[in-house]
């Protein structure tokens, strides 16, 4: 059961890590992202460090876009994607193989992008920031879990890009709004009394998201 | 090997609107090499869909060793090769074999990748990325790769369109090697020549039907063309 | 071709909606309210309102007619989601042109990030792109199963999306009919359940409507299909 979804994130993995250039890419969006925000609502540094969450946020969207439209422009690629279904391995091991090979990829933007955010917003490091990274955590997996299984629908059409924004962007939405509370409320250094609550809701989400996703995959690679 | 390999018991393909196929029976036994031929569109794709388990039929039956086609078992000992090349050009020609063996579960993972490169003569290739191969090469990788998890049953679909002479006189070879090792295989090809030359009977699919199925040598190639192809003859 | 029964709802429905306009603009007394606008604007409630919950049913219908096309593969559950779905979306439109009619007089703006108003709109959206994946695919096995995971994943996400937005704080009058604290005075009640009667029949006629249309669809290509066959 584990060792196809394994193998899968091993082939992705090393083809994402072959194109360098495309992580780059990512990261010099990112960058991008911040400044022109910057740019564009000019605003006080008061101002700015209250919409800062919701700006991380849209640059780790963004590269969990671009993470997982290249994962599955790949599986489409010369009929991959049917190839899988060929496979003696069950629809949920092959999700759970793309899921976990998206899911790391955007980790890792994450964790690229987050250094120049705490330079950009002069960010305090201190200890209550490491409450940032299971938020981050159960944000992105709530995104990746909904996005692998969304994204695979989306490549059989012509317009996978749009399509997958069209279907993700609404579905996903409240993990992203809670995600960003949760962000404000560490980055503002005054963690509520809800935290906790509203942490694990994200996360009771993100399990019915997986499960469900993972029982539906076989539908998906049917012909 | 008394179980037949493959059974279709009067099989249609209806969804809504779409028609695919309209009451197939057909039987396969063990080590048979059958050629279906058929007009673009008459249905040999579904077919090779609903074989391979990856479509269900809407009517019918089919049996694939004695069980249901979609069976994990089944799957394994199944191998398909078709103009998509089922590769990832990103990944070297030993990466692409190296996933397909642990997405089959084969033992003895590195001698079996060695021989079946060996046996396509890319051997001297094996370590560079496959988006480097030429068209000819990719298609020698796949048939590679189909033949990795040693399967019982090989689905042609259109496996000759757009080769390169060298590559069809190997995968000629390749398929009578792997008839002589008693292998079930079914073959689509528009090239009645060929599939003249390697099955042992042809079924002819027309509308979405079985309208022929006989052994190769009840009739010529070109009476064949001349009944079932006739409108479009220049094709092949 | 429309049947018997169908002729009997159309007429059923012509006469609920000529009754509702009747009851909402002349019988039922306005509301207390210091606006004069707002005692008028309020009206728009009894149509609001079950718009909305009619695009629930609808989209819950959805949500049924995919499991159970999953389950038993036969066409008429998959035209049932899409007959259901293209209702739906046009009853959650009813309901977001219909809120800012409300709220221009009574907030004096069209619109605001409310929750109610946002998670309506995420709704909205959510449907609108189940409709655009089916749009963009070809007709067949793939687009019945594809969609019908996006009708199962849509409505589970719907309980989450009001639940998430509810954590701001909302200007959207209560839930009238949930309160504990006295709820609409009789007649406000009486006619509100007429309207929602009135919104849940013509619901019913359009899904007889359009399901028909599609089935009827099906079977015209098929037979030409059919034609080409012999």
């Amino acid at each position: 059961m584990l060792k196809p979804s394994l193998a899968i994130v091993q082939k992705d993995l090393r083809m994402e890590f072959r194109s360098k250039e495309s992580i780059l890419a990512m990261w010099i969006f990112s960058l991008l992202i911040f400044v022109i925000f910057n740019f564009t609502f000019e605003v006080s540094r008061l101002v700015m460090l209250e919409i800062a969450p919701g700006l991380l946020w849209v640059a780790f969207i963004f590269s969990g876009m671009f993470g997982l439209n290249h994962s599955f422009a790949v599986e489409r690629e010369n009929g991959n994607l049917r190839s899988m279904a060929l496979m003696p391995v069950t629809g949920g091991s092959i999700y759970l193989g793309k899921f976990l090979s998206v899911t790391i990829i955007m980790l890792l933007f994450e964790t690229l992008i987050f250094p120049i955010f705490v330079i950009f917003y002069d960010l305090q490091l201190t200890a209550t920031l490491f409450l940032l990274i299971p938020v981050i955590l159960a944000g992105t997996i709530g995104f990746t879990s909904l996005g692998t299984i969304l994204s695979a629908v989306s490549v059989h059409t012509r317009n996978q890009q749009i399509l997958l924004s069209l279907l993700l962007w609404p579905l996903v939405s409240p993990i992203i709004i809670w995600s960003v509370n949760l962000t404000s409320m560490v980055l503002a250094g005054e963690i509520l009394t809800n935290f906790l609550p509203l942490l694990i809701r994200i996360i009771a989400f993100d399990v019915i998201f997986f499960t469900i996703s993972f029982m539906l995959f076989d539908y998906i690679l049917e012909d | 090997m008394s179980e037949i390999a493959l059974h279709l018991d009067s099989v249609s393909k209806d969804f809504g609107r779409i028609i695919a196929l309209r009451g197939i029976n057909l039987d396969v036994q063990p080590g048979e090499f059958v050629s279906i031929l058929g007009r673009n569109g008459a249905g040999k794709t579904t077919l090779l869909n609903i074989i391979s388990g990856i479509s269900t039929p809407s009517e019918g039956e089919v049996l694939l060793f004695g069980t249901d086609p979609a069976a994990s078992s089944n799957k394994s000992k199944l191998a398909v090769i078709s103009h998509e090349m089922f590769l990832y050009s990103n990944l070297t020609a030993v990466e692409n074999l190296e996933y397909y063996t642990q997405m089959y579960r084969v033992e003895g993972m590195e001698d079996k990748i060695s021989s079946v490169l060996e046996t396509v003569e890319l051997t001297h290739r094996r370590f560079d990325l496959v988006s480097t191969f030429s068209r000819g090469m990719m298609q020698r990788l796949t048939i590679a790769r189909a033949l990795l998890h040693d399967p019982q049953f090989l689905l042609l679909d259109e496996p000759f369109t757009g080769l390169d002479q060298h590559a069809i006189a190997m995968l000629t070879t390749i398929l009578k090697g792997q008839k002589a090792q008693g292998r079930t295989i079914l073959l689509t090809t528009h090239d009645l020549h060929i599939a003249n030359d390697l099955s042992d009977r042809f079924v002819v699919i027309d509308k979405h039907r079985v309208v022929y199925d006989a052994a190769v040598g009840a009739l010529g190639v070109d009476e064949l063309r001349s009944r079932f192809f006739s409108a479009e003859g220049a094709q092949s | 071709m429309k049947t018997l029964i169908d002729k009997i709802i159309l007429v059923i429905l012509l006469l609920a909606f000529l009754t509702s306009i009747f009851l909402i603009f002349a019988w039922v007394p306005p509301i207390k309210a210091s606006n004069p606008a707002e005692q008028i604007a309020q009206r728009i409630f009894y149509y609001h309102v079950p718009s909305a919950w009619i695009g629930f049913l609808a989209f819950f219908v959805v949500f049924i007619g995919s499991i159970a096309y999953l389950w038993k593969r036969e066409r008429k559950y998959e035209l049932l989601s899409v007959a259901s779905a293209e209702i739906g979306v046009l009853f959650i439109t009813l309901v977001l042109l219909t809120g800012p009619v409300w709220a221009k007089p009574v907030w004096g703006i069209w619109w605001t990030w409310d929750a109610r108003l946002t998670s309506s709109l995420v709704l909205w959206l959510i449907y609108v792109a189940y409709l655009m994946l089916r749009r963009y695919l070809p007709d067949g096995n793939k687009r019945a199963n594809l969609s019908a995971v996006v009708g199962i994943i849509g409505f589970i996400d719907v309980p989450i999306v009001y639940y998430s937005i509810r954590w701001w704080e909302t200007q959207h009058p209560k839930a009238v009919m949930a309160s504990s604290e006295g709820g609409l005075a009789a007649p406000m009640f009486f006619v509100f359940m007429f309207s929602l009667a009135a919104f849940t029949l013509l619901y019913v006629y359009f899904m007889r409507v359009r399901y028909k249309l599609l089935v009827m669809e099906d079977s015209i290509n098929k037979q030409i299909k059919e034609m080409e066959i012999l």
